[in-house]
């Protein structure tokens, strides 16, 4: 299967190599262009309040390890890695209490307890496909989006929203 | 799969919709907050000016007639390591042991941390960068790796452990034999030709002169890991056809991993089996056949592997030989 976003992976590796120079301008872009994936990552493991913080946490860790970084090309893949290593460390410290309800009804619409009720429910799915999940439903990526950003390949991202879909429904009903 | 849930585009799913509308309220908000730096630390440069006036302060001196030798010191090699006594640097090719109530945090280079439980005994083998590999003898470590696939190794008496990005336990115990468990990403565990695939939420054993057991889910049962075992290590016992019984049977299709795996560990005879039971969550792609399992293609192999979603076998593959090829390179 074709990766469609090649142009756009050129142009991330074209930020990534500006960035390692000391270009803030270009990771501020590779923040902008990567900020919805990395929000949805950690999103997948840990409370939402303690989801922002995470998420700064991530791109500072990121600038700071980014002249490790041997091919531009892999950004999405490395960078989804230190998400799931910098959820995974916040999931360790704190109790994913989820004073959760409290902080959706003053923010945005819906049914904050049916909302917290899916996102359990996704959350308790295997791994690669409470991701994909996340970034489909919540963050609004499209399958190819998804594979661009987080390096996986389509057909991968396509069989776990595919397989994930289907233990989602069933759990759901 | 609808084209809606792939791309958003065709007949809408309404159960689909209906999950995104109630969900939204947990999305990032676009554009997302302003990202602030302000007390991180920075990616270190030299300063242009800085060594301007060094080189110019360099030829004043040559120029003044003083014979002058600039000795420059670089750190020794080795990683930092963090106890109750205090910070210390592990040296290569020194070992490093934690007392019986002691925990250590070693770093390892600029590519992840370590921690140490009590009773553990380690040695830095080579560190470079790209390249970072240790021995662990025996005890537990907790390490997170962030740097790209293939960079960190740990040997342990039985087996190598390749890091693919992840976050992992690895416990030695006395005799050599071990147990790792992945939290996030993946690890390979591989002896000679013998090699374990281990993602997230699965864990695999591993036993002094043979290697890398069939990695389980850690939510299998007891009677399941003890057969798997049997299956591994005791493939000659007579309980042995009981054993691939009861995985067979017991497999969910969370076992995938698992019964891939068996693909090439069970006899010629009982590969069928396997395949059947495989086939039954996950339908061979187009090309796999069961013959050509049995018969051990590897190509079939590696296109069902692609089929389960956790990754294509290119990578795998590409790590797994440049890690051969780097086995005794330190």
């Amino acid at each position: 299967m074709p990766r469609v976003p090649a142009l756009a992976e050129t142009e991330t590796a074209r930020l990534v190599r500006s960035a390692q120079t000391g270009d803030r301008e270009a990771f501020a872009e590779l923040y902008q262009r990567f900020a919805r994936m990395v929000h949805g990552v950690v999103l997948a493991r840990i409370a939402r309040t303690e989801v922002d913080d995470v998420v700064q946490d991530v791109f500072a860790t990121a600038l700071e390890r980014l002249g490790s970084l041997r091919e531009p090309a892999a950004f999405g893949g490395w960078l989804a890695a230190i998400a799931r290593h910098r959820a995974l460390d916040r999931g360790r410290r704190t109790t994913p209490t989820e004073a959760l309800a409290d902080h959706m009804a003053a923010t945005r619409g819906g049914d904050p307890v049916e909302a917290l009720a899916v996102l359990d429910a996704i959350r308790s799915l295997p791994e690669a496909y409470s991701e994909t999940l996340v970034l489909r439903l919540v963050e609004g990526m499209t399958g190819a989006e998804i594979a661009e950003r987080t390096g996986l390949t389509p057909a991968s991202v396509r069989v776990n929203l595919h397989r994930g879909m289907k233990l989602l429904r069933e759990k759901l009903t | 799969m609808s084209d809606y849930l792939w791309d958003k585009r065709g007949e809408a799913d309404p159960e689909i919709e209906r999950l995104e509308r109630t969900l939204q309220a947990f999305a990032q908000a676009e554009p997302p907050p302003p990202l602030d730096l302000r007390a991180r630390p920075r990616i270190q440069r030299v300063p242009r000016r800085r060594a301007v006036l060094l080189l110019a302060a360099s030829v004043a001196l040559v120029a003044g007639g003083l014979s002058l030798v600039l000795v420059v010191r670089r750190p020794e090699p080795g990683w930092p390591v963090t106890t109750a006594q205090g910070r210390s640097t592990l040296p290569v090719g020194q070992w490093f042991e934690t007392g019986a109530g002691d925990r250590a945090r070693v770093e390892v280079a600029d590519i992840g941390t370590i921690t140490v439980e009590p009773g553990a005994r380690l040695r830095l083998l080579s560190t470079r960068a790209g390249h970072h590999r240790m021995e662990f003898a025996r005890g537990t470590m907790h390490a997170t790796i962030w740097a790209p696939p293939n960079q960190f190794f740990v040997e342990t008496p039985s087996t190598l452990a390749v890091d693919l990005g992840c976050a992992y336990t690895l416990t030695v115990n006395e005799d050599g034999g071990g147990l790792l468990t992945v939290l996030v990403g993946w690890v390979g565990f591989t002896t000679g030709d013998r090699e374990s695939f281990i993602p997230a939420g699965f864990a695999a054993v591993t036993r002094p002169g043979i290697g890398p057991g069939t990695p389980y889910s850690e939510r299998t049962s007891e009677a399941y890991r003890q057969a798997l075992a049997r299956l591994d290590f005791n493939p000659g016992g007579a309980d042995v056809e009981r054993a691939l019984s009861l995985v067979l049977d017991e497999s969910e299709e969370r076992d995938e991993v698992t019964l891939w795996h068996l693909l090439t560990r069970v006899p010629d005879a009982d590969r069928g089996r396997v395949f059947d039971r495989l086939a039954s969550f996950v339908p061979p792609p187009t090309g796999v056949t069961r013959d050509g399992i049995q018969a051990g293609d590897r190509r079939m192999l590696d296109a069902w592997w692609d089929s389960l979603g956790l990754g294509t076998t290119s990578l795998w593959r590409t790590w797994s030989q440049q890690w051969k090829d780097n086995s005794y390179r330190r």
